[in-house]
C-alpha cells in the first residue's frame, strides 16, 4: 500500500482509468475525486485497477440499509406488527435513534398467518432483524425475522428483572425455560441436535445465551 | 435630622445614561486606507483561524475567527426526520439554524430569532445543499446549527465556511467544501471582507452594495449568492470575481485545518 495520504472533500485523487471507487470517492469527468475529510488508501484487491477510498478512522456512520442485519429493541406490540428502536447495524451501535416495524406476516417463515404477536415478541426484547424495505413515507424501516439466524436473542421475563434463555420456533418466542431465581442459565445447542420431527418443518433454535440474574 | 449611616445616598440630580455612551458612529473615509490596515480594492481578507472538533457532543463542529468575527458551527446527524415527505425516501435533508449571541452585536439582540436570522439561516441552507451528498442518506436528516459569537462584519460568508468545515470534520459526504466570501461596494471602490463599521456604513454615494458569494473551490461553481443594495450589472459580475478570488485565498487554511482534524481524530493508522 502506498504511504497514506490525507484529503479533503473535493480533492481529485486519480483518474478513473487508475483506480476503481471504493467508498468515500465520487466520479466526475472521468476523474475520481474523494468525498470525505480522512485518509486515502488504495488497496490491490485481486482485480486489474487497485481500489481507492477515502476512510476516516472515527466509527463510520451506517445507516440501515436494505439487506442488512440489525439489532434491535421492542418497544410496543399490537396484533398486527411490532415497533422497535434499531440499535445496532451489523456490530456499529447508532448513535441517534430510527424506528423499525416488523409485521405480523414477517416474523416467520412458515405459518405467517398463525403468528400471535403477544407471544412473539414481548416490549423490552433484543431481536437481530433483516431490513427489508427503507419504507414509505409513513412508515419506519421494515424488518422480518423470517429466518433461521433472525430472531429475539434476550428477553426479560414476565417477573420483570431476571432473564430467561428462549427457544425459539421459527422466530417467535417461546420462553421455555422458566425463570429461575438464582439460576444461571446457559444454554448452547446446535440446530442440528435438535431436529426433530414435528409439525413445524424444521425447529428453528438458535445459540443463546443468557444470564439470569438474582 | 438623624442621618441614615446604612444607606449610601444617591445624588440628587440624576442624568440619563444615553448621555455616557459612546457618540454617533464614525462615518469612514470613502477612500484611502481601511481603518484596519488592509487595502481597498485588494482582494485583502482578514487571517482567519480555524479549528474543528471543539463541540464533543456534536458529530462535527468547526471554529472560525477572522479578525473580531467569531463563529461556532456543530454538525448532529444523520439521524431519522420526524417529519416526512417524498422527497425524504430518496435523499436526506439539511436543516440550517443561524443564531446570533445576544451579546455578538453592539447593540444587544434578543434569543428570538429575527426576521434576518431567518434569512441568513436560508442562505446558508441554500449554499450548502449542493455540495453534499444526501442521496447517500435517504431518510435521514442533517442539522447545522451556526452560533455567532461576536459580529463583526461578512458573518454570512464566514459562517459559510465555518458550516462546511463542520460538516467535512463530521463524516458528510461531501462533493466539495463551501467557502464563502464578501466584499461591500462602496461607489467606485470595494472593500472584501468587510467589517461590522463598513458593513454599516451607508453613505449617500451611489452603487453603495454588499454581495456574498458562497463558491465550490474544486468544482468551481457558485452555490449561494446573496447581494443588496444598488449596483450596475458590470460592478455585481467584477465583485463575484474578486469574491471567488477571496475565496482561493481562503482555501489553503480551511484544507490545512481539515488536515489537522483529522489526524489529530486518528493519528497514522
Amino acid at each position: 500500500m502506498s504511504p497514506t495520504r490525507l484529503c479533503v472533500p473535493g480533492d481529485k485523487l486519480c483518474s478513473v482509468e487508475d483506480c476503481i471507487m471504493g467508498t468515500g470517492v465520487y466520479l466526475r469527468h472521468g476523474y475520481i475525486y474523494s468525498s470525505l475529510a480522512g485518509y486515502v488508501l488504495r488497496k490491490n484487491e485481486g482485480e486489474e485497477l487497485p481500489v481507492i477510498s477515502v476512510v476516516r478512522e472515527t466509527e463510520v456512520q451506517l445507516l440501515p440499509d436494505v439487506g442488512a442485519i440489525v439489532t434491535c429493541k421492542v418497544t410496543s406490540i399490537n396484533s398486527r406488527f411490532a415497533k422497535v428502536h434499531i440499535l445496532y447495524v451489523g456490530s456499529t451501535p447508532l448513535k441517534d435513534l430510527f424506528r423499525g416495524t416488523i409485521r405480523k406476516e414477517d416474523v416467520r417463515a412458515t405459518e405467517k398467518d398463525k403468528v400471535e404477536m403477544h407471544r412473539s415478541f414481548r416490549p423490552g426484547d433484543i431481536v437481530l432483524a433483516k431490513v427489508i424495505s427503507l419504507g414509505d413515507v409513513q412508515s419506519n424501516y421494515l424488518l422480518t425475522t423470517a429466518e433461521n439466524e433472525l430472531g429475539v436473542v434476550v428477553a426479560h421475563s414476565d417477573a420483570g428483572e431476571h432473564t430467561v434463555t428462549l427457544l425459539w420456533r421459527d422466530g417467535g418466542v417461546q420462553p421455555q425455560v422458566e425463570t429461575g431465581d438464582r439460576k444461571i442459565i446457559i444454554q448452547f445447542m446446535s440446530t442440528s441436535d435438535l431436529h426433530c420431527p414435528h409439525s413445524y418443518e424444521r425447529r428453528k433454535l438458535c445459540v443463546l445465551v443468557c444470564v439470569s440474574v438474582f | 435630622m438623624p442621618t441614615d449611616t446604612k444607606r449610601v445616598r444617591a445624588p440628587e440630580v440624576s442624568q440619563s445614561p444615553s448621555l455616557f455612551s459612546c457618540g454617533p458612529a464614525v462615518v469612514l473615509p470613502s477612500h484611502g486606507a481601511r481603518a484596519d490596515g488592509r487595502q481597498r480594492d485588494q482582494v485583502d481578507v482578514r487571517p482567519v483561524f480555524v479549528r474543528c472538533g471543539l463541540v464533543s457532543q456534536a458529530k462535527g463542529s468547526a471554529y472560525i475567527e477572522a479578525g473580531d468575527t467569531k463563529l461556532l458551527c456543530s454538525v448532529y446527524g444523520p439521524k431519522e426526520t420526524e417529519r416526512k415527505d417524498e422527497t425524504d425516501m430518496k435523499c436526506g435533508r439539511l436543516t440550517t439554524d443561524m443564531r446570533f449571541a445576544p451579546f455578538s452585536c453592539p447593540e444587544r439582540g434578543s434569543w428570538i430569532q429575527g426576521s434576518q436570522d431567518k434569512n441568513f439561516s436560508l442562505m446558508l441552507q441554500e449554499s450548502l445543499q449542493p455540495a453534499l451528498c444526501l442521496h447517500k442518506y435517504p431518510r435521514s436528516q442533517i442539522e447545522v446549527n451556526v452560533m455567532v459569537l461576536e459580529n463583526s462584519g461578512s458573518v454570512q460568508a464566514h459562517a459559510i465556511t465555518c458550516a462546511s468545515l463542520a460538516l467535512a470534520d463530521a463524516g458528510i459526504e461531501m462533493y466539495d467544501l463551501v467557502l464563502g466570501c464578501s466584499i461591500r461596494q462602496d461607489g467606485s471602490s470595494y472593500v472584501v471582507d468587510p467589517t461590522y463599521l463598513e458593513e454599516n456604513n451607508w453613505s449617500s454615494s451611489e452603487h453603495q452594495g454588499g454581495l456574498t458569494v458562497a463558491f465550490l473551490p474544486s468544482l468551481n461553481q457558485v452555490s449561494g449568492l446573496q447581494s443588496d443594495g444598488e449596483m450596475t450589472e458590470e460592478t455585481l459580475t467584477a465583485g463575484i470575481r474578486t469574491c471567488i478570488e477571496g475565496c482561493y485565498k481562503l482555501y489553503p487554511v480551511i484544507q490545512q485545518a481539515l488536515v489537522k482534524a483529522v489526524r489529530r481524530a486518528a493519528p497514522e493508522s
